[in-house]
């Protein structure tokens, strides 16, 4: 039954994306290519909100972070920011776990509200610190293989965007791999599922908790390395990026990684549809937001009962 | 009893000196304070859905709809300023209640980030609507409220922030904290004794959101002037937010200390530190619920409790680890 | 016909089910015991009386009038009330705030006369410690305010969700005769889940026996008790 409903629901989706991408081609491709930036941010607020069980509204903020060290890294250094973007993610690892230990495993217990309330604090330090740091100045780094493009028919694109698609799938199959097949990601697992059962079984609760922060923080930082090849930066970049990711991540469903890619997907190009149409790429946002209230409200009522 | 006594006649003080304050203090003390009230009147508006248990990150949109409401109250319908502020709120209070009756079946996490959204929803809005309401270059007033008048706008700001204060009081005092204090604890016990928990939430929203919409309202009237960016802009959540916490939430009066707490040290924190002066937000917000969940106003109490109790008893003092629910 | 009824009334969670076409009466000024082994669906069996959860199939009559449907808030307004199992003292309100609750919002009274009914509902209970904020009560007080805030929306249903676990024999028996009294003093009707069988045997009129959702068993405790079903039930399938 519910298996029937992906299929038919796939085939619908796909008919759908072909039918648009033979009227508007660089919808669909600048949709994809979203889609792919999208998820390789929300897959890891996806990976903390099951196992951890945590919000952490400064998901996005630490994307911001790891661009900026990279974008310090690259240009102080001349490093090539795909190169910078290792020790980025090396740094951000030990970040979030700095910020798990000292401050989220405090509130662990606490009623959910307090955590929203922490996260969007550190949120806020973050963005602040690097705004005193850094100014609001936007930064930018201009890499010459970032304007690689590609001819098809008439119509024109560039490719390089599609490394988002390709970094969003590496770790996608790299989580599932890691969850599936090591022993410490099954044990993550189980914790998410059931800590207390997990305790008992004696899986040490809090440090999984600490390296799948850990772990989800240094995602983010490759990602972020990859975001400043192609965007310019400012201080609150990363802010967007939270609410979009946990979007995402509640219309995939808690704990359901690879649905994150689908739910952006359709984001991804129904964002690019608005953009195609001049002058009102301003109102793309807000069909974001729109379909976010939607698709929160459709599953909510749906569980409700 | 005596308790009660000094209690009424502090809050007297207090009044008299908030009325006389423009009388003895000079303009920028002055402009400071309603600055402070704007902010105290948006913490406590935020705190009385909180006491419901309904976290929101919305602040900023109800504010800035208000804001916006009123200024084009004044420009197309004629209205005038004090009238034009209750209109923003009424607006913001309409718009609340056709949200809330969509959004209030959410809980949690889904909630509190759906009114993030909602705020930005606002923003975006209004910043495309180029014909109406002026998209990114905003609107001016064609004068601020009392031409300027220091007195009779800080008074008008002052009325606002009594509004609120009496609205708080309302619900504290009457039986919707009752209603409210039950659904934060336990919404299942709260509908099995008869309350109607989604009627309530709607009421607390609105009303909520007809506060922050009058607040804004009172500082466009103010400064005479709205953009996208300055009346949507995150502060209008982050500061109240940092208040309330601070001084203390589930009360009126730990949003009311908070918020003359951290408004006047953010007047000298400004001048100190005029970029990224919000860290010191954020720091207090991480802080504060980290070490003093329950704010100064629960830090007075347990002091007060550990007296009354006698010394040797620890009863409530290990709470700053406990949690407000 | 006056008091509660089910027919049929049934619960599914994806495959499992959890209360099986429960067929079921309460009459005013009679005790009705629910027992059954751990996870026989009783609590789910109150949830879906109170409104907490909705049937599957089936339905609830109160006095006649259909509620199956009906939203949690109203049925206590109509009557229906009951306690839980594991009791949320509504922290940040003291004990009589506590038991205003249900007078206020179930019976939609003023604050002060809410005040006065509620104080003289703990007073009847023996609950004194009126101010006291809830984390300073006992288990006994707590327990009691529990029952108090039942009866606080002047119910003529009540279902009573394991009150007695955590008591002692002597505070059992005591609140044993507080609820037969207040039974027949203002003819309720009361449904008892309760895992110890003194308790039942004391309390109730009639006994159903919850196995696996289904009703197995009906009537007075000791026929009930005697029935192999019923007794193996128990020892047997145990869980």
């Amino acid at each position: 039954m519910k298996k029937r409903l992906i299929i038919t629901g796939g085939a619908v989706a796909l008919v759908l994306l072909i039918l648009l991408f033979l009227w508007k081609p660089t919808v669909v491709i600048y949709g994809v290519q979203r889609a792919g930036l999208y998820s390789a941010i929300a897959i890891p607020m996806g990976l903390v909100l099951g196992i951890v069980h945590i919000v952490n509204l400064a998901h996005g903020e630490l994307m911001m972070v790891s661009a900026y060290l990279t974008y310090f890294l690259a240009t102080k250094l001349g490093m090539d920011p795909l190169l910078a973007l290792i020790p980025a993610a090396v740094v951000l690892f030990g970040f979030g776990i700095l910020i798990y230990r000292l401050t989220i495993s405090h509130t662990l217990k606490a009623p959910e509200l307090n955590q929203l309330i922490l996260t969007f604090g550190i949120a806020i330090v973050l963005v602040q610190a690097v705004n005193l740091i850094a100014t609001s100045q936007p930064r930018k780094l201009s890499v010459d293989y970032v304007t690689a493009s590609a001819k098809m028919g008439e119509v024109h694109f560039g490719i390089y965007d599609f490394v988002f698609v390709a970094l969003a799938v590496a770790i996608l199959l790299g989580l599932q791999w890691f969850l599936k097949k090591t022993k410490t990601g099954r044990a993550a697992l189980a914790v998410g599922q059931n800590p207390k059962g997990a305790q008992l079984v004696g899986i040490n609760v809090d440090r999984t908790y600490m390296l799948v922060f850990g772990i989800a923080t240094a995602l983010v930082g490759v990602v972020g390395g990859f975001f400043l090849t192609k965007q310019s930066l400012f201080p609150a970049v990363g802010g967007p990026f939270t609410m979009k990711s946990f979007a995402l991540v509640a219309m995939a469903g808690i704990g359901n990684l690879p649905a994150i890619f689908f739910a952006a997907l359709g984001l991804g190009v129904a964002e690019a549809f608005i953009s195609s149409f001049q002058g009102y790429g301003g109102w793309a946002h807000i069909v974001f937001f729109a379909l976010i209230i939607a698709v929160i409200l459709i599953r909510s009522f749906r569980g409700g009962k | 009893m005596t308790g009660k006594i000094v209690k009424s006649t502090v809050l007297i003080v207090l009044l008299i000196l908030a009325l006389i304050f423009p009388m003895i203090a000079g303009p920028y003390p002055q402009s400071i304070m309603k600055t402070v009230f704007v902010y105290m009147a948006l913490a406590l508006a935020w705190d009385i859905l909180l006491r419901s248990g309904q976290l929101s990150f919305g602040i900023a949109g109800f504010y800035g709809l208000g804001a916006y409401a009123s200024v084009l109250a004044v420009t197309h319908l004629n209205l005038g300023g004090v009238s034009a502020v209750l209109f923003g709120g009424i607006f913001s209070a309409l718009v609340a209640l056709l949200l809330g009756l969509i959004i209030l079946r959410l809980r949690a996490m889904y909630f509190a980030i759906t009114t993030l959204a909602l705020a930005e929803i606002f923003r975006v809005i209004i910043r495309n609507w180029k014909g109406f309401a002026g998209g990114p270059d905003g609107l001016i007033l064609p004068s601020v409220v009392f031409d300027g008048a220091p007195v009779p706008s800080y008074l008008l700001v002052l009325g606002v922030v009594l509004i609120v204060i009496g609205a708080s009081e309302f619900v504290e005092k009457g039986r919707f904290r009752f209603a409210l204090t039950a659904i934060r604890n336990n919404e299942i016990v709260a509908k099995s004794r008869g309350v109607n928990v989604f009627t309530t939430l709607l009421k607390a929203f609105v009303l909520t959101s007809g506060l922050m919409g009058m607040a804004g309202a009172a500082f466009s009237q103010l400064y005479g002037f709205v953009t996208p960016e300055n009346t949507f802009s995150a502060d209008f959540t982050l500061l109240p937010l940092a208040m309330a916490l601070l001084g203390g939430i589930y009360g009126t009066w730990g949003p009311v200390i908070g918020s003359l707490v951290l408004g006047i040290i953010a007047e000298y924190l400004k001048l100190f530190m005029p970029y990224g002066h919000l860290i010191v937000y954020g720091i207090i917000i991480i802080l504060v619920i980290l070490f003093m969940p329950r704010g100064f106003v629960g830090l007075i109490r347990d002091i007060d409790t550990r007296n009354r109790s006698g010394k040797g008893e620890d009863t409530k003092t290990s709470s700053s680890k406990e949690v407000p629910a | 016909m006056k008091g509660l009824k089910t027919t049929g009334l049934t619960r599914k969670f994806g495959g499992l089910v959890a209360v099986d076409s429960v067929d079921f009466t309460l009459e005013p000024g009679r005790i009705v015991g629910i027992i059954g082994p751990n996870g026989a669906g009783k609590t789910t069996f109150i949830h879906l009386i109170s409104g907490v959860y909705l049937p599957t199939s089936g339905t609830v009559e109160l006095d006649g009038r259909d509620i199956t449907m009906m939203p949690t808030h109203e049925r206590s307004r109509l009557g229906l009330s009951r306690t839980f199992q594991i009791i949320h003292p509504l922290e940040n309100l003291n004990l009589v705030e506590n038991v205003m609750i249900g007078y206020l919002f179930a019976k939609n009274l003023k604050k002060k006369e809410a005040r006065a009914k509620a104080e003289n509902l703990c007073l009847e209970l023996g609950l004194d410690r009126l101010e006291r904020s809830v984390d300073q009560l006992t288990v006994l007080e707590v327990k009691k305010m529990e029952i108090a805030q039942a009866l606080a929306t002047e119910p003529s249903i009540l279902f009573l969700d394991e009150v007695m676990a955590g008591l002692t024999s002597e505070e059992s028996f005591a609140l044993i005769d507080f609820i037969k009294r207040i039974g027949a003093e203002k003819n309720l009707g009361i449904g008892v889940v309760e895992h110890v069988m003194g308790v039942i045997k004391e309390l109730t009129h009639s006994v159903v026996v919850l196995d696996s959702g289904a009703v197995i068993a009906q009537g007075p405790y000791e026929e009930v008790a005697k029935q192999s079903r019923v007794i193996d039930a128990y020892l047997g399938g145990g869980a």
